[in-house]
């Protein structure tokens, strides 16, 4: 079998021919490369599925505080919180469970990086919020739930392939706008969408996040990493719902990764992650920076 | 950068102590890497910063995780957040220096490590390049591109001919395929290093059987840390909680 692909057209069909689909198609590879059965790949996604609902549960469970004070237990202020202006379960879920996770990584605790730890919250977010909204019989070892789980990181594969996931070298767009665009992926996954709609709703909720500049307050990964977090979950709800509705991206997925590669490498260093641009040189976040030395 | 393509279990992973993959995980990777390079407990480590990471490891836990990763200690391992205690426990004597100016070329999360313990030396620059993924681009003055996602023998030997022939036939005798195979000089010098990746782990064994051929002067076998069911079983602690 050819396991190698270079871009989404390429990925989508090789899985329709090995009639395997996507997901199905990349457990495989991952099996084939090395050399196990493909159940030993479920039970590692398994395991991953199930360390990523434990920080979920950490995070909602206590407020989160860090050292730096900077992230203190938003997750479980807005988990509680009866006054959101939208009063879908799924949405609200999604945003708190997004949250929860990434004050659990910022708290320096146990979390799955996916694609990256500052931006590991979101697809975890909207893939369990869906589960726990609307299809309460997944869980970890339900095959569809670690298809969607795959889905998402097919994005990420394709996107390492052609640009990045690291903010030093592309800005946030590489990392938390990748998870949105994995997330949607993968949500369109769970809604029962073909494969070539999950990348086509990747490739909306993508656009809408380049050029996002990386200048983490004080070199720490929390203002802006952990509230993004949330904001990227409702970027990701909104592209599976565009593409559930038939609606394509006017530039195709493929094409949208080299639009960011382009802006990542135009991005100046003093937004990828150097914290000497943006939001950490704002006087603000340079007072925090002081306070923190 | 594109790398050598990932798979699933690459970028939905690692399970790691946060804050950082690229900052924390991807630089405790790059020290694990390291000390099994040097082959010996660390007894005296240097680990400088360049580009990002020189600017921000104090918040990231970098420090931390380059000591954790000399000890032993993986991303996922909590001791991760007190291994500075720990380092002073095994006798670890270590300085960080963060170097502002990168030289031209360097990745923009770099980290150096220079290793002592005893007699033996190491020098070895590695990247982070994203999600806790690394790349180890020198190595005692050879240029390298070692991923670590793979087991990998380092195989230092005399510039003759035949050596590259003599590895590949003694582990095609053991039925052990070679995924990726390289050869790097320095500049000057009659010295060259191997690179040999392998897949699976069946070649665990085979470091001494290497080092008995004729023109090699050393091996060190370097294991694989890559994610899940990539990789082999032991030494990894990855997916032991399953």
């Amino acid at each position: 079998m050819n396991w190698r692909f270079q871009s989404a057209a390429e990925l989508l069909a090789r899985a329709s021919e090995s009639g395997l689909g996507m997901a199905g198609f990349l457990v495989a590879r991952d099996a084939a490369y090395a050399g196990c059965p493909e159940e030993e790949v479920r039970g590692e996604l398994a395991h991953r599925i199930l360390t990523s609902r434990r920080a979920l549960d950490k995070g909602l469970s206590e407020p989160q505080a860090s050292l730096s004070g900077l992230t203190a237990g938003a997750a479980v202020k807005l988990a509680s919180s009866a006054l959101g202006p939208v009063r879908d379960d799924f949405f609200s879920k999604a945003l708190a469970y997004a949250l929860a996770v990434n004050e659990v990584n910022a708290c320096g605790g146990k979390i799955v990086a996916f694609p990256t730890a500052g931006s590991c919250g979101i697809v975890p977010g909207v893939l369990w919020a869906w589960r726990d909204s609307r299809a309460p019989e997944l869980g970890p070892e339900s095959r569809a739930f670690q298809d969607a789980f795959a889905a998402a990181s097919a994005v990420g594969i394709l996107i390492a392939a052609r640009a990045t996931l690291a903010g030093a070298a592309g800005g946030c767009q590489a990392e938390c706008g990748a998870a949105a665009a994995m997330a949607a992926a993968g949500l369109g996954s769970l809604m029962g969408l073909p494969d070539g709609a999950c990348v086509d709703a990747a490739a909306l909720s993508l656009k809408n996040c380049l050029g996002l500049a990386c200048d983490p307050v004080a070199g720490l990964v929390e203002v802006p990493c952990v509230k993004r977090n949330a904001f990227m979950a409702a970027n990701a709800i909104t592209a599976a719902s565009l593409a559930a509705a038939g609606i394509r991206s006017a530039i195709p997925f493929d094409e949208v990764v080299g639009a960011m590669r382009e802006i990542g490498d135009a991005l100046p260093a003093s937004l990828k992650e150097s914290s000497e641009g943006g939001l950490a040189a704002t006087p603000t976040g340079r007072s925090y920076w002081e306070k923190l030395r | 950068m594109p790398d050598r393509s990932l798979g699933l279990l690459d970028v939905f992973g690692p399970v790691m102590i946060g804050p950082s993959s690229s900052h924390t995980a991807g630089v405790a990777r790059i020290a694990f890497a390291a000390r099994s390079v040097l082959a010996a407990r660390v007894e005296r480590a240097r680990i400088s910063f360049y580009g990002s990471l020189a600017r921000t490891w104090r918040g990231h836990g970098s420090d931390k995780a380059a000591i954790a990763g000399l000890l032993g200690i993986l991303p996922e391992d909590e001791r991760l957040s007190f291994s500075p205690e720990l380092a002073s426990r095994e006798g670890l004597v270590y300085e960080i220096l963060p170097v502002l100016e990168s030289p031209p070329g360097y990745h923009p999360n770099t980290v150096v490590l220079e290793l002592a313990a005893g007699e033996r030396r190491l020098y070895l620059r590695g990247a982070s390049v994203g999600g806790g993924k690394i790349l180890i681009q020198s190595i005692d003055g050879f240029q390298t591109a070692l991923d670590g996602s793979l087991d990998a023998f380092l195989v230092l030997h005399r510039d003759e001919v035949g050596v590259i022939a003599l590895v590949a036939s003694l582990l095609a005798r053991e039925r052990v395929n070679i995924a990726q195979l390289s050869s790097h000089r320095r500049d000057k010098g009659e010295e060259a290093l191997l690179v040999v990746e392998v897949d699976g782990s069946a070649a665990r064994g085979m470091a001494e059987a290497i080092r008995g051929l004729k023109g090699v002067l050393d091996v060190v076998l370097v294991p694989s840390i890559a994610s899940g069911a990539r990789a082999g079983p032991a030494p990894r602690g990855e997916g032991a909680g399953r």
